[in-house]
C-alpha cells in the first residue's frame, strides 16, 4: 500500500474545510464592511490567521515524520514545562478580555493554556497506560490521574479562563472512562454537570435530571451505595446551584447566568450577546444573507465575532445550509477520530485520540451552546474556525498527532 | 481473554461516545433549525429593526407676513458643531478652539459631558455659531476627526418691527409634551406666546421620517435604500396678517420708555393693524441659542415685559366711555340730544362729585366734547334710578366690556363690567352697595376695567355704525399645497343702536378732537379724526392716560386705542400717540415733527394739586 494511502485523508479534508470556513468567516467579520468600525489590529486578524495556518501546515507535516512513541516519551516533560509556563502566566501574564492568558516573551505572545490541554492529555494517557496494573479501575491510580488533570485546571482557573478549565475538568470522566472506569461510576461522575445544567434553568428540572440519572446509574450498575450516592449528589448539586446563583457568584457571573435563562430580561446589558447572536443566527434563514451581507455581523452587533461568536457569522451569512454543513463536518471529524481510536491497537494512542476528540467536543458543546442560547456564555473558541493563532496551532498539533497515530497504527500497535 | 474483554469494552465505549456526539450534534442541528427556519419570522425583522432606525425630519416652520406681503418672520439656518468622542482626537482641541473662538477649557468640559452621554453618538459642542466660523470648520473638517455639524433652523425676524406680543416666542418642548404628542420630538421648539402659540398646529407642519442604517454603536451609516418607507416632511402653513408694518413700527417707536398698550384696527372688519404692549422684549434674543441671562432678566423684570398689556391689562377706561354712556342714555330714553344739564363744577348726591370746571349748560354733544363729568354723573344717577344697574349692564356689554374679544392671541382677559351680582359678591353683606358706588362707574372709574383692545373695539363699534366685529391678527392661513383658510367676517349689529343716536355721539367725539381736549395733539390736517380722551384714576400712583379714536370721521378706516400707564392726562399722553399714528396711516409720514419729539421726550407729570379729588374725572 502506498504510504499516502495510509494517511487519514478524511481528517485532513475536514481540517481544511474547517479552517477554510474559518478564514471566510474571519474575513467577513474583520475585513467586510464592518472593518470601518474596527481598530486596525483587528483588521489584521485575517492575515495573522493565514500565517498561523501556514505554520500549522508545516507543523502538521513535520509531525507525520515523528515516531509516535516520541509523544509518549516527551509527555511528562511537556506536562511539567507547560505547568511551569502556566504558573508563570498566572504571575507575569498579560490580561486580555478579563482573563490572564497570555505570556509575552520577547514580544511574542503565547497562550499556554491551549498547549496545556495537549500536554495534559498526553501525560494522563501515558500514566494510565504505562503499566498493566495502572488503570482507572484501581482507586489509587485513578486518583493520580485525577490530580494530574486537576492541577492544570486549578492553574487555569487562576488565570480566570473558565472555558479552558471546564475543558480540562471534562477530561477527567472521559479519560477515566476510557481507562476502564465502570460505566455506572462514569455516569455518576458526569451526572453533577448534567444536573447542574438543568438546575440552572430551573431547580425542578435539576431534581428531575437527578432522578433520571439515578435510575440510569442503577440499571447500569446495580450497586445500592452508588445509586443512593448519585441521588444524594444530584440533589446536593441542585441545592448548591441555587446557593451559588444567589449567594456565591459575583454579580457579573450571576447576570450571565440570568441572561442565559432569560435573555429578554436585560436586552441591553447581560442579555445583549445572547440576543444578538440568536438574532444573527435566526435572521440568516435557510440560505443566509450572503457573504459580507449579514447586517448583524457587518454592523457590529455581534460581540467577539471573529473568535467566540464566529458561528453566528457563518449562520447569518450562509444560513441553515452553511451552518448545518459546518456541524456535519465537525460531526464527521469527531466520529472519525473516535472510530480511529477504536481501531487502534495501542492503548496510549487510543486514549490520546479519545482525549483529543472529546476536547474538541467540549469546545463545540460550549461554543455552539453559547452562541445558540443553549448554554450560558462562556468564552471558548470554535476549534479550527475561530481566530486565534496559537490556539489554531495547538488544535492542529493535536489533530496531527491523531493522524500520526493512525498512519503508524501498524508499527505502533504492540505493547512496549 | 483479557485482551478480548478489553477490546469489547473499547468497542462499547466508542459506541457510547459516538452516540453522545451524534446526539449533541443533532440537538444543535435541531436548535439551528428552530432558530433559522421556524423562528425566522421573529429574528428576520428583529435584525432589520436592529440596523434600521427611523429619524424624524423637521418641517420648515411657516412664515409670517404683514398685510403688504412683507415678511415679518422667516427661518434661518443655525450651525451647530458636534463631537463624537470615540472618533475625536484630543490633540485637535487647540485647533478646534481657534476655529470656534472659545476657550479650550470649554471644549474639554463639553467633551466630558459628551462622553458621559455616548462615546459613539454625536453630541452638541457649540450651538448657533456664525456662518463664517461654520465655513471655517467645514473646510477643515478633515483635520478634526470626530467633529461634525448639524444645520438646524431658528426663527429669524428680518424687519425692524419688534412685534414681540403679536408674534410671540418659541421654546423647546418639555419632556412631557414630546412624550404626549407624536408631533414633537426631543429638541423641537413650539410657539409659547402670540400667534406662534395660537397657530402652532398650522405653522409647525408635518414631521417627515427617513430611515437610516445604523450600527450597533449607534452611528448613522447613511440612508436605507428602501426609500419608499420614508415620508417627506410637509412644511408649515404661512400666516398672512393684517399688521401694517409702518404703523406697527411707529407705534413701537412711540411707546419706547412708556408702559401701556396700543391697538389699531380696521373698524369695519376687526383686522388688527398694529398692536403694541410696552415694555416689549427682543425676540432676536430668544431664538436659536437662547440667551439664558436675558430670559432670566425678563422673568425677573418688575415691569413684566412678557405681559401683553394691549389685551390683558385691566384698567378703568375713564372718560373714554362717556360717548357710550350717552348712547345708552339716548336709547333708554333717559335723555335726548337736547337734554341740558347745568354744570356748576360738580354733581351733588349725598356728597360732591367734582367736575373739572364749571361748564355751565351742556347738551350731550357738548358734554362729550368737553368731557363734562356733571352731565354723566347726572345721567348715571337717573339711569340707576329709572332702569337699574342690570339694564345698564346689558346695554354696556353690547360693546364687549367684561367679555373676551376672542382675538387670536393667548392670555386675553375679559376685564370687569360690574352688575348687581358682581357687587353682591364683592361687597356682600358687609355693607350695602348703592348709588354712591355706581355714580363714578358712569364715567368709567371705580370697578369698571378694560383693556386697550376692548377700547379699540368700542371705538370701532361707534365708528362702523354699531356692528360688533371680532378682532384678529391673521387674515389667512396658506398651506403648502396652495389651499387656504381665510378669516370669516363676523359682523353682528347691536340691535338696540339707532343711527340717529349714534350720529349724536359721533358728533360729540368729532368735536372732542376738533374743539375739546383732543385738539392739541390729535386733530391732524387732512383727515377728520373723532375721539375721546380719558384719564383712569390710579390709587397707586400717577393716573393712566387713555385715548380712543377713529378716522376718517365720515368713512372710518382705522380705530385706535392708546393706554399710557402712569402718564397723567390722556389728552397729553395718549392722544399724541394716536394722532401721530393717524398721520402715519393716512399720510404715510409724520407731518408734525414737534409732536413726535414731544412724545419721544414725554415725561408724565403729577396731577395738578388744584384738581385733587378722588372721585372725579379730569378732561
Amino acid at each position: 500500500m502506498a504510504w499516502y494511502r495510509q494517511f487519514d485523508w478524511l481528517l485532513i479534508i475536514c481540517w481544511i474545510l474547517l479552517f477554510s470556513a474559518g478564514l471566510v468567516a474571519i474575513y467577513s467579520a474583520t475585513l467586510g464592511p464592518v472593518s470601518q468600525f474596527l481598530p486596525a489590529y483587528i483588521q489584521g486578524n485575517f492575515l495573522n490567521q493565514v500565517a498561523w495556518i501556514g505554520i500549522s501546515i508545516i507543523a502538521l507535516a513535520t509531525i507525520q515524520f515523528t515516531n509516535p512513541r516520541t509523544f509518549q516519551q516527551i509527555s511528562y516533560a511537556l506536562y511539567v514545562i507547560c505547568i511551569i509556563l502556566a504558573i508563570a502566566t498566572v504571575i507575569w501574564g498579560v490580561e486580555a478580555g478579563g482573563a490572564r492568558r497570555w505570556l509575552v516573551v520577547g514580544g511574542l505572545r503565547f497562550q499556554i493554556s491551549e498547549m496545556l490541554k495537549l500536554a495534559t492529555i498526553l501525560a494522563v494517557a501515558n500514566y494510565l497506560t504505562s503499566r498493566r496494573d495502572i488503570s482507572a479501575e484501581h482507586i489509587g491510580s485513578a486518583l493520580v490521574a485525577v490530580v494530574l488533570m486537576i492541577i492544570p485546571a486549578i492553574i487555569i482557573i487562576l488565570q480566570n479562563d473558565t472555558g479552558t478549565a471546564l475543558v480540562l475538568l471534562a477530561l477527567i470522566p472521559v479519560m477515566l472512562f476510557w481507562s476502564g472506569l465502570p460505566y455506572g461510576i462514569s455516569l455518576f461522575l458526569i451526572s453533577p454537570a448534567i444536573v447542574a445544567y438543568f438546575a440552572v434553568i430551573n431547580w425542578k428540572l435539576g431534581v428531575a435530571a437527578t432522578i433520571v440519572l439515578t435510575i440510569a446509574v442503577f440499571f447500569i450498575q446495580k450497586r445500592p451505595w452508588l445509586t443512593s450516592s448519585a441521588f444524594i449528589l444530584g440533589n446536593l448539586v441542585v441545592i448548591g446551584v441555587q446557593v451559588a446563583l444567589y449567594q456565591i457568584l459575583k454579580p457579573h457571573q450571576q447576570s450571565r447566568i440570568e441572561a442565559f435563562v432569560n435573555p429578554a430580561l436585560d436586552p441591553q446589558g447581560a442579555g445583549w450577546n445572547v440576543l444578538q447572536a440568536k438574532t444573527a443566527i435566526g435572521s440568516g434563514g435557510f440560505w443566509g444573507k450572503g457573504f459580507l451581507e449579514g447586517t448583524q455581523t457587518q454592523l457590529r452587533f455581534l460581540p467577539e465575532q471573529w473568535t467566540d461568536f464566529i458561528f453566528p457569522v457563518i449562520a447569518e451569512e450562509f444560513g441553515f445550509i452553511g451552518a448545518g454543513l459546518l456541524l456535519l463536518v465537525f460531526t464527521i471529524l469527531l466520529l472519525r477520530l473516535l472510530s480511529n481510536a477504536g481501531e487502534h491497537r495501542h492503548p496510549f494512542a487510543q486514549l490520546v485520540i479519545v482525549g483529543v476528540a472529546m476536547t474538541f467536543f467540549v469546545h463545540l458543546l460550549i461554543n455552539l451552546g453559547s452562541a445558540m442560547g443553549l448554554f450560558p456564555v462562556i468564552g471558548l473558541p470554535l476549534p479550527f474556525v475561530s481566530y486565534g493563532g496559537s490556539a489554531f496551532l495547538s488544535y492542529s498539533i493535536m489533530l496531527a498527532i491523531c493522524i500520526n497515530f493512525h498512519f503508524f497504527k501498524r508499527e505502533f500497535s504492540i505493547y512496549s | 481473554m483479557l485482551r478480548n474483554k478489553q477490546e469489547k469494552r473499547n468497542d462499547v465505549s466508542i459506541r457510547v461516545l459516538q452516540v453522545i456526539t451524534v446526539t449533541i450534534m443533532l440537538i444543535f442541528a435541531g436548535r439551528l433549525f428552530q432558530l433559522q427556519i421556524i423562528e425566522y419570522d421573529t429574528y428576520g425583522p428583529l435584525s432589520l429593526a436592529n440596523s434600521i432606525r427611523q429619524e424624524s425630519v423637521s418641517p420648515a416652520r411657516g412664515l409670517i407676513f404683514d398685510r403688504s406681503g412683507r415678511m415679518l418672520v422667516d427661518n434661518q439656518p443655525i450651525y451647530t458643531v458636534t463631537v463624537t468622542p470615540a472618533n475625536f482626537d484630543s490633540s485637535t482641541i487647540p485647533l478646534l478652539a481657534k476655529f470656534l473662538d472659545v476657550p479650550e477649557e470649554m471644549i474639554e468640559e463639553r467633551l466630558q459631558a459628551a462622553r458621559r452621554y455616548s462615546w459613539h453618538r454625536p453630541s452638541r459642542l457649540v450651538t448657533d455659531i456664525s456662518f463664517h466660523r461654520f465655513s471655517q470648520i467645514q473646510e477643515n473638517i478633515w483635520k478634526l476627526p470626530g467633529v461634525g455639524y448639524y444645520v438646524e433652523s431658528k426663527r429669524h425676524y428680518p424687519t425692524d418691527v419688534d412685534g414681540s406680543h403679536i408674534l410671540g416666542y418659541l421654546s423647546e418642548v418639555t419632556q412631557q409634551e414630546y412624550r404626549s404628542s407624536r408631533r414633537y420630538s426631543l429638541g423641537d421648539k413650539a410657539g409659547r406666546s402670540g400667534i406662534e402659540f395660537i397657530y402652532e398646529q398650522d405653522l409647525r407642519g408635518e414631521v417627515g421620517a427617513r430611515y437610516v442604517r445604523v450600527n450597533a454603536l449607534g452611528q448613522t451609516l447613511g440612508p436605507f435604500e428602501q426609500t419608499h418607507m420614508g415620508r417627506t416632511p410637509i412644511q408649515g402653513a404661512d400666516l398672512y396678517t393684517h399688521i401694517d408694518y409702518d404703523l406697527q413700527h411707529l407705534a413701537e417707536d412711540l411707546m419706547v420708555g412708556k408702559t401701556g398698550g396700543v391697538v389699531a384696527m380696521d373698524p369695519n372688519t376687526g383686522a388688527i393693524l398694529a398692536l403694541v404692549s410696552s415694555p416689549g422684549y427682543d425676540l432676536d434674543r430668544l431664538t436659536g441659542r437662547i440667551d439664558m441671562d436675558y430670559w432670566m432678566s425678563l422673568n425677573a423684570d418688575t415691569t413684566n415685559p412678557l405681559f401683553n398689556r394691549a389685551i390683558s391689562t385691566m384698567q378703568p377706561p375713564g372718560s373714554t366711555v362717556k360717548p357710550l354712556m350717552g348712547l345708552i342714555g339716548l336709547d333708554l330714553g333717559i335723555i335726548d340730544p337736547e337734554t341740558v344739564v347745568t354744570c356748576r363744577g360738580g354733581f351733588t348726591l349725598g356728597r360732591l362729585y367734582r367736575c373739572t370746571r364749571n361748564h355751565g349748560r351742556q347738551n350731550l354733544v357738548e358734554a362729550i366734547q368737553n368731557s363734562c363729568n356733571t352731565y354723566f354723573f347726572s345721567l348715571m344717577n337717573q339711569t340707576m334710578n329709572r332702569v337699574g344697574l342690570n339694564a345698564w349692564h346689558r346695554h354696556t356689554s353690547s360693546f364687549g366690556f367684561g367679555q373676551l374679544t376672542h382675538i387670536d392671541l393667548p392670555h386675553e382677559r375679559r376685564g370687569i363690567l360690574p352688575d348687581s351680582s358682581y357687587y353682591n359678591t364683592h361687597f356682600g353683606s358687609s355693607r350695602n352697595w348703592g348709588i354712591g358706588d355706581l355714580i363714578s362707574v358712569g364715567v368709567g372709574q371705580g370697578t369698571f376695567s378694560s383693556s386697550p383692545l376692548q377700547m379699540a373695539l368700542v371705538a370701532s363699534q361707534i365708528a362702523n355704525g354699531g356692528y360688533r366685529v371680532r378682532p384678529h391678527i391673521v387674515d389667512r392661513i396658506v398651506y403648502p399645497d396652495g389651499s387656504m383658510i381665510a378669516h370669516t367676517q363676523e359682523r353682528e349689529r347691536v340691535p338696540w343702536i339707532k343711527d340717529e343716536h349714534l350720529k349724536v355721539i359721533q358728533e360729540g367725539m368729532r368735536k372732542a378732537v376738533s374743539e375739546g381736549s383732543g385738539r392739541f395733539y390729535a386733530d391732524i390736517s387732512g383727515v377728520e379724526v373723532a375721539g375721546k380722551t380719558g384719564t383712569a384714576q390710579n390709587p397707586h400712583g400717577i393716573d393712566h392716560g387713555w385715548f380712543i379714536s377713529y378716522a376718517p370721521y365720515e368713512q372710518p378706516e382705522i380705530a385706535i386705542a392708546v393706554l399710557v400707564e402712569n402718564a397723567g392726562f390722556g389728552s397729553i399722553s395718549a392722544a399724541p400717540i394716536a394722532g401721530l399714528m393717524m398721520e402715519q396711516y393716512f399720510h404715510g409720514q409724520i407731518r408734525r415733527n414737534w409732536v413726535y419729539q414731544y412724545v419721544k421726550t414725554f415725561t408724565p407729570r403729577e396731577r395738578d394739586d388744584r384738581n385733587e379729588s378722588n372721585d372725579e374725572e379730569v378732561l
